[in-house]
């Protein structure tokens, strides 16, 4: 036990003198510590007992001496090893990432890093070590034809072997998986959009053939309709900026047929309705407009008694 | 045995091998092809006839009772991976250490690497030069055998290895001598009978977060690209003592966790957190279970009452008159309305 007092600091000589004549495990008991006070060791104030820390041992005259008793300086061709950092880390230096370990700590922590840097310091002993093993002719290189027990026995490569094809074989399902999801989606888009392109062009048609039957527009245009379009889809893009906000056609629809829900009485018997006199064609109502569509027959079939009497005649 | 039977000059073990000539079918040729090639074709003579063995170095590799399964598939992997080893039983735990000093002069084996067991959790492994010299001792982690599917490479059985270290381990003293003592340990002498004669794998030895890190690669190609073995261990070191098994000890690691505090600790911090929880909940329920203050009587309330002026009182004596309500007959229908605002 160390009494330690914050006004000690002063008296440190003088407490390190007492410390050796102190016992060591000596119980704090009053009197003790009377005689302490007495002989000036102890100043008035709070005395803290504190805990001495626990020594590590490090030996390290002990632990060189251990080391040069303890040394063979054999050649270097029976023991093999080199004292290396970690190789050059090309990949990483061209990424522009700090290479782990040669700055600072080795994070032991981050697996890939770790693993990298062990990596590398095998290579880098390897790079050293071969040609020197050159100069002692000791091959590094196996013949093909030696074959001689290996560490792993050959049903362990085997396994391995699969683990590897089957891990490949994974990999490739699920990028092809990946691949056709995708197809099938683009090509679905694609296929939509094609269809609809075809129905808005067939209703253009549709509705141009009726204008020109109805006789509101009097030009064969939309038969080279296409030609048109191509025309202008040129020159279109040279113009300015579409209309922005809903056409008139669009606007006129929603007046119509609104968005769903109640109809809103358009078709109410209204005092209104029934004052609008626009939709009142007096060619029609008077049966005197011009014949469309069929026109006359000219193949009418004779009422019964004209054909009673012509059967008669022939 | 070897040693005993063998002849001198080196050529008898060699041929004693060829005269026995088992074939060992689909374990990958023995030694006896090579012996059988050498007739046909001039290929790698065996190694001790290059030279003579010299450097005397037997390990001896061994555990105590109560080793689980990963131990001993280590202990095995460390067998095949040095030729220059001896394996021995199990050693009862009764038994004091410097026992292992007894075993390893009947063994005649100058290094022991001897593994102990603790709570069927724990490895610790011994390092030691066997008559007098130094000793350390190591707990070993994070294990990983030959015959991990994940590690993929592959090297002669008994070829010498090259060892690789950190720098690292010149600069401490203790480091230093632990590094002399894997040298002489780990490095399978030249011209061993059992050794092959080529060089294809690197043992690594690293220091990371004050602990050792062993991996072994294999050595493809000449230009160092590597692939690893395996086995792979992590050692702590706890203590070096100066004599082999006991002694003094020259060294103690200040930042080492004895396996038992360690898990005491996580213990601890888990009770420490019920603990804590259990504190907060019961400060809460007495919060709920004070006594409320008496809020329906405000004291404050009549400071700002101030009474508003009388109005006269007004009787009415007439009915009013009816509201005029003007319809806007050309009101669009709302629906409508709601569009053109829309626009």
């Amino acid at each position: 036990m160390v009494l330690y007092s914050p006004a000690m600091e002063s008296a440190e000589e003088e407490s390190l003198h007492s410390q050796s004549s102190e016992e060591e495990g000596g119980e704090l008991s009053d009197g003790e510590l009377q005689e302490a006070f007495t002989k000036g060791l102890l100043k008035p104030g709070m005395n803290v007992l504190a805990e001495e820390s626990k020594k590590f041992v490090n030996n390290a005259a002990g632990l060189k001496q251990c080391l040069a008793d303890f040394r063979r300086d054999l050649p270097w061709v029976e023991r093999l090893d080199m004292t290396n950092p970690p190789a050059e880390d090309v990949l990483s230096k061209a990424e522009g990432k700090v290479p782990a370990g040669i700055n600072g700590e080795l994070d032991a922590e981050d697996d890939f890093q770790r693993e990298m840097f062990f990596y590398r310091q095998g290579q880098a002993t390897v790079l050293e070590a071969l040609p020197l093993l050159k100069v002692h002719n000791i091959a590094t290189k196996r013949p093909d034809d030696y074959f001689a027990e290996m560490a792993k026995s050959d049903q362990q490569m085997q396994k391995i072997r699969q683990k590897l094809i089957t891990k490949q074989m994974i990999l490739e399902r699920s990028e092809k998986a990946k691949k056709l999801r995708e197809q099938r989606k683009f090509g679905k888009k694609v296929q939509v959009a094609v269809i609809q392109k075809r129905q808005k062009e067939k209703k253009a048609m549709m509705s141009a053939v009726k204008k020109y039957q109805k006789g509101m527009t009097d030009k064969l245009d939309f038969l080279d309709g296409d030609q048109k379009t191509a025309k202008n889809s040129s020159d279109g893009s040279k113009k300015a900026a579409p209309k922005k906000g809903p056409n008139a056609k669009r606007k006129f629809k929603d007046q119509k047929f609104g968005f769903g829900g109640k109809k809103s009485g358009k078709k109410w018997n209204t005092k209104e309705s029934f004052n609008d006199v626009s939709g009142f064609r007096a060619k029609t109502a008077h049966d005197k407009g011009a014949r469309k569509g069929k026109g006359g027959n000219k193949n009418k079939r004779p009422g019964k008694s004209v054909r009673r009497k012509m059967k008669g005649r022939s | 045995m070897a040693a005993s039977k063998r002849k001198r000059g080196g050529e008898g073990a060699v041929n004693k091998k060829a005269k026995k000539g088992k074939f060992v079918v689909g374990e990958g040729k023995t030694k006896v092809e090579t012996e059988q090639e050498k007739i046909n074709e001039v290929t790698v003579p065996a190694p001790v006839s290059m030279g003579k063995w010299t450097n005397k170095e037997r390990v001896l590799i061994f555990s105590s009772r109560g080793i689980n399964f990963r131990t001993r598939h280590l202990m095995q992997d460390l067998r095949t991976m040095m030729p220059h080893s001896k394996a021995d039983t199990k050693m009862d735990r009764k038994d004091k250490l410097f026992v292992v000093n007894e075993v390893c002069e009947i063994k005649n084996c100058n290094k022991c690497l001897f593994f102990e067991a603790k709570k069927k959790q724990d490895l610790y492994m011994w390092i030691s030069n066997c008559p007098h010299g130094p000793s350390a001792k190591f707990l070993v982690q994070n294990i990983h055998t030959l015959a991990e599917l994940k590690m993929t490479g592959n090297c002669l059985k008994g070829s010498r290895p090259l060892l690789s270290f950190d720098p690292k381990f010149d600069k401490e003293p203790h480091y230093a001598l632990l590094k002399e003592l894997f040298i002489q340990t780990f490095s399978t002498p030249h011209y061993h009978p059992k050794s092959q004669p080529f060089v294809d794998h690197v043992y690594t030895f690293s220091i990371a977060d004050n602990r050792i890190w062993f991996r072994n690669y294999q050595i493809i190609e000449e230009d160092a690209s590597l692939v690893e073995i395996g086995p792979r261990f992590v050692l702590n070191l706890i203590k070096i003592f100066q004599g082999s098994f006991g002694g003094p000890t020259l060294f103690e690691n200040p930042n080492f966790q004895s396996p038992n505090l360690h898990r005491r600790q996580l213990r601890l911090a888990v009770a420490a957190k019920v603990r804590e929880k259990q504190m907060v909940k019961e400060i809460q329920k007495k919060k709920r279970k004070e006594a409320k203050e008496d809020i329906n009587n405000d004291v404050t309330a009549d400071v700002f009452v101030t009474p508003d002026e009388t109005k006269p009182v007004h009787i009415q004596t007439e009915p009013p008159a009816p509201k005029v309500v003007k319809k806007n007959k050309h009101k669009a229908f709302k629906r409508q309305r709601m569009q053109r605002g829309r626009r």
